[in-house]
């Protein structure tokens, strides 16, 4: 369904040679045409049924139980539709690059084959497959069109994710094995009855492996690395989109196969969730680099995504879901104009950007806007998210709730501090000379940007989306 | 009738034939040889196709022709014939001596076939010894400087050893069964469950192949072997032997099935030691093919992983991931020899600007590199994971746990080669150039890799079939 122009894209990419503005062209519809299914599918997806839809499933491997099975509901749609405007505008970020374009835009559609496959699938084996498709590139994506000691941080990255995938196999395998049912198909594999052990052992197999992705507290250290290292539209997608791979996974895989194992482990969660939120915030607070800022304040905000999701609630699935959404396109955000703004003045130094309002309005505009997004004000898509998690939170955990929103107060502070010192004190004047953003580049902000303001003053639309799975989904439970 | 059975063996017996005429002569026409060598053993994989689905008894029943077998022949008639192309330039061999390389690549092949279709003591014994001895010479035929005796004297001496333990090994079996036939032994094990005389004799006789997989402890040759050997004659016992002896470990450990938890916690051990070292030490090479070595001794304990389950499943794992090893393995290896033209040892320092130099051959190198570490969708992911399937339905939870963490691991040295290749550049390399054979052959064997790795449903119920004649 949604893989077809990606792998029709990435055939197309293996052959053309030099011609760079036909690669970058081939890119961006390849980008487009998935945004416009995804866009498409979260129309027409009819909430009142609820339920699976477009659902695609073929008999794959019979001798040990592997379909293919994908299918859209709910709690995927959003994350389809967040992946689609990532990679549509991600492609047009990256227009200016020179660098071995062809090879950079293949292992780039690789990497998005494999989001979509994660998101879709409804076979174990298929989510996994996808789930490596997706990281793996990331490694050669860092490693050669990086900056910023991107050998060390692409190998960090890689091991860390792979360590991560290493928890996930065992963790599928034991729940392969011990349903007896000789099937990876999720949904079926929902009816097996696990025993207790296998609960606990294989969710927090799986908790730690696909929290590993999701930046849960003291496995996040690879992140604000690897998101500095990258490059823009990398980053973009690598904090908005696979970070979010993680904790869907979470959702999908353990809480709904596991839920004994998701009530034995929920405490735990809550206690790494909020030392990841209240942590990215102070770390964040002592960074000068924007990019180290960004980075912790995804590990922060990841921290909400897994707290909302360990009260098991609906409010609070509903808010972690809405926080993935939001989230990524936020930082998507956030990265795309500080690359901009790195492209030109080759820093990143709060310190040396000085008033960099005064020289680049617009692009200072976007980050200002993501960074306002990112302290949670009211009109923008991830106050809502944020809302809905505390008002769980408070209700399941009291004193992580209250800790929780004590961190996200001094978080706006820093957030402001960043804003304050890298765009409205004295104009650095050895920027004076570079140009704003050009209106063909500031499309991909501004739909980004559209995206936020859209689900702020319209939040019913989403949640209204993901509660239609929510609802069955915890009582499946 | 009997002749088609036994069609593969044949054909390639007339081939060695050729290839002994061939070395007779005086005058060597190193052109020549190498098109007979290669159209012969094209045709050869087409004999073993024709015959794949051929059964029936041989030599009073010590030899069987089944479809268990058949893959295997198949699969070592593949791996002579991918050797072979990319043997089109031998530098490292003299020329007087190449139509001897090519015959003793026949002989071994011919000793690996009729290896994998004994079911009787002696005759697997005969056969082992028959590939062995011409892998002992082909290892110090290289062209050098002491670096390929030391190897192949080290390749012989422990190879020696290791038949020792199996011959031992044997005599234990036939002395407690009164048999040498596998049939008749397998009833007769469970009566020795009680008395360590079975099992004893059992894994020592399984010491043989624990030798030609490099599991530990008999991999020390290995690294050496691998570095010492010319470029081609490492990637056949890179490939193809390993295929073989997968085949016969799995015929020889159904008999250990009356033993249970005694027999493959040893296995378990050998292949926890195997796994961990080979990946421990792969970390710390600078030489391609000695990185190499070390990660087949990893891959020897995952094949053995699938081989101690004992089970349909594991058994199919681990027929598909030799099949896969096999491509997979030789697709590095082709990459590793196309560089090396004039055949010297590669550091893995000297894959750098491969992505320049040849963006072909660097999109093998990254296939070959991922699906050796189990990276999707490659058939080496594929495999890895219906062995994992298998061992974790089985019940060895811990194993499959080690083997996921040894995966990881692995992952950091073979990124190594990645890095190398693909971002370090060395503007004074040349590019390198391929001759059309070897671009198909790199296409080909991409599409292999990707392909049976994404939609491997046919080669699995094909494995299954076999597994079947096993079990």
């Amino acid at each position: 369904m949604l893989l077809s122009p990606f792998v029709g894209l990435l055939i197309l990419l293996c052959l053309k040679n030099e011609q760079k503005f036909l690669i970058r062209a081939v890119a961006v519809t390849a980008g487009g045409i998935s945004l416009g299914l995804a866009i498409f599918t979260f129309v027409t997806y009819d909430k009142s049924l609820g339920g699976l839809q477009f659902v695609e499933k073929y008999e794959w491997v019979k001798t040990f139980g592997i379909t293919y099975y994908v299918g859209v509901e709910g709690l995927n749609a959003p994350m389809l539709l967040l992946t689609g405007i990532v990679i549509f505008t991600g492609c047009l970020t990256m227009w200016e690059l020179e660098t071995r374009t062809k090879e950079y835009f293949i292992w780039m559609m690789a990497l998005v084959t494999g989001v979509f496959g994660v998101f879709m699938s409804y076979d174990m084996f298929f989510f996994f497959l996808f789930y490596e498709i997706a990281v793996v590139p990331m490694y050669i994506l860092i490693l050669v069109w990086g900056s910023t000691r991107k050998e060390y941080a692409a190998m960090k990255l890689t091991l860390y994710l792979m360590a991560g995938s290493g928890l996930i196999i065992p963790g599928i395998l034991l729940l392969y094995a011990s349903s007896g049912l000789n099937t990876f198909n999720m949904v079926l594999l929902h009816g097996a009855h696990f025993t207790p052990w296998v609960q606990k052992v294989a969710f927090i197999l799986l908790f730690f492996g696909f929290g590993v992705l999701a930046a849960v507290w003291p496995f996040h250290t690879w992140s604000p690395v690897g998101h500095v290292a990258a490059p823009t539209a990398v980053s973009m997608l690598h904090a908005g989109v696979l970070m979010k791979l993680g904790s869907f996974a979470i959702l999908r895989v353990a809480m709904f196969l596991l839920p004994e194992g998701f009530q034995y482990w929920a405490n735990l969660m809550m206690i790494l969730a909020t030392v990841g939120i209240v942590y990215g915030v102070f770390v964040g607070l002592a960074q000068t680099d924007l990019k180290y800022v960004i980075g912790y304040s995804s590990v922060s905000h990841m921290g909400i995504v897994c707290l909302g999701l360990s009260t098991g609630t609906i409010d609070g699935l509903n808010g972690s879901v809405f926080q993935m959404f939001a989230h990524g396109i936020m930082t998507a955000l956030f990265f795309s104009s500080v690359g901009y703004i790195y492209d030109r003045t080759h820093t990143r130094d709060i310190h040396q950007l000085g008033g960099f309002s005064k020289i680049m309005p617009v692009a200072s505009a976007f980050f200002i806007t993501a960074a306002l997004c990112g302290a949670g004000v009211p009109g923008m898509a991830s106050f809502w998210a944020e809302l809905l998690v505390f008002i769980a939170t408070v209700k399941v955990f009291p004193i992580a709730g209250l800790l929780a929103i004590a961190a996200l107060v001094v978080g706006a502070l820093f957030a402001l501090r960043v804003v304050q010192n890298s765009f409205f004190n004295t104009p650095n004047p050895k920027f004076v000379h570079f140009e704003d953003v050009s209106p063909f580049l500031a499309i991909p902000r501004m739909i980004l940007i559209g995206t936020l303001l859209l689900f702020g003053f319209f939040p019913q639309v989403m949640v209204s989306m993901i509660k239609s799975s929510v609802v069955p989904f915890l009582q499946g439970m | 009738m009997n002749m088609m059975l036994f069609g593969p063996e044949l054909y390639y017996l007339g081939m060695a034939l050729v290839f002994f005429c061939l070395s007779l002569r005086r005058q060597v026409q190193v052109q020549l040889d190498y098109q007979i060598a290669l159209a012969l053993s094209a045709v050869g994989v087409l004999v073993a196709g024709v015959c794949l689905f051929q059964q029936g008894d041989l030599f009073f029943k010590a030899y069987r022709v089944d479809l268990f077998s058949q893959i295997f022949k198949f699969a070592l008639a593949l791996g002579l014939f991918l050797v072979l192309m990319i043997s089109h330039n031998l530098p490292s061999i003299e020329e007087r001596y190449q139509a001897e390389f090519y015959l003793f690549l026949t002989t071994t092949t011919i000793g690996m076939m009729m290896l994998v279709s004994s079911v009787e003591l002696l005759t697997i014994y005969v056969a082992l010894e028959l590939s062995s001895y011409s892998l002992y010479i082909l290892v110090p035929l290289r062209r050098g400087d002491g670096i390929d005796v030391e190897a192949g004297i080290k390749y012989l001496f422990i190879g020696a050893v290791s038949s020792g333990f199996m011959l031992f090994g044997l005599s234990y079996i036939f002395g407690a069964t009164g048999s040498t036939y596998l049939s008749d032994i397998l009833p007769k094990m469970t009566q020795l469950v009680n008395s360590p005389i079975g099992i004893i004799g059992l894994l020592l006789s399984m010491a043989g192949f624990f030798f030609k997989l490099s599991v530990f402890p008999f991999h020390f040759w290995a690294p050496d072997v691998y570095q010492g050997g010319a470029n081609q004659v490492v990637a056949f016992i890179a490939t193809a032997s390993k295929a073989a002896a997968v085949a016969l470990l799995l015929r020889l450990a159904v008999l250990g099935h009356a033993f249970g938890y005694n027999f493959t916690i040893a296995l378990v051990i050998l292949s926890v030691v195997s796994m961990t070292l080979g990946n421990l030490v792969a970390i710390v090479q600078k030489d391609f093919k000695r990185m190499l070595a070390y990660s087949s001794i990893a891959h020897a304990g995952v094949f053995l992983m699938g081989v101690l389950t004992l089970t349909e499943g594991g058994f199919i794992g681990a027929i598909y991931y030799a099949l896969a090893y096999l491509v997979m393995n030789f697709t590095v290896f082709m990459v590793l020899s196309e560089v090396a033209t004039d055949g010297r040892d590669l550091k893995i320092a000297e894959l750098a600007g491969l992505y320049r130099r040849s963006p072909l051959l660097m999109m093998s190198l990254i296939l070959g590199i991922f699906a050796l570490a189990g990276v999707p969708p490659s058939i080496g992911f594929t495999g890895k994971l219906l062995i994992f399937t298998s061992a974790m339905s089985a019940g060895y939870f811990w194993l499959v746990l080690i083997g996921a963490v040894n995966g990881t691991i692995c992952l950091y040295y073979y990124l190594k080669v990645i890095y190398a290749a693909y971002f370090i550049d060395d503007p004074g390399l040349p590019v390198i150039k391929l001759s059309l054979p070897i671009k198909l052959l790199n296409y080909a064997l991409a599409a292999i890799i990707i392909g049976f790795g994404f939609c491997p449903d046919r080669i699995i119920e094909l494995a299954k079939a076999a597994a079947k004649m096993v079990l």
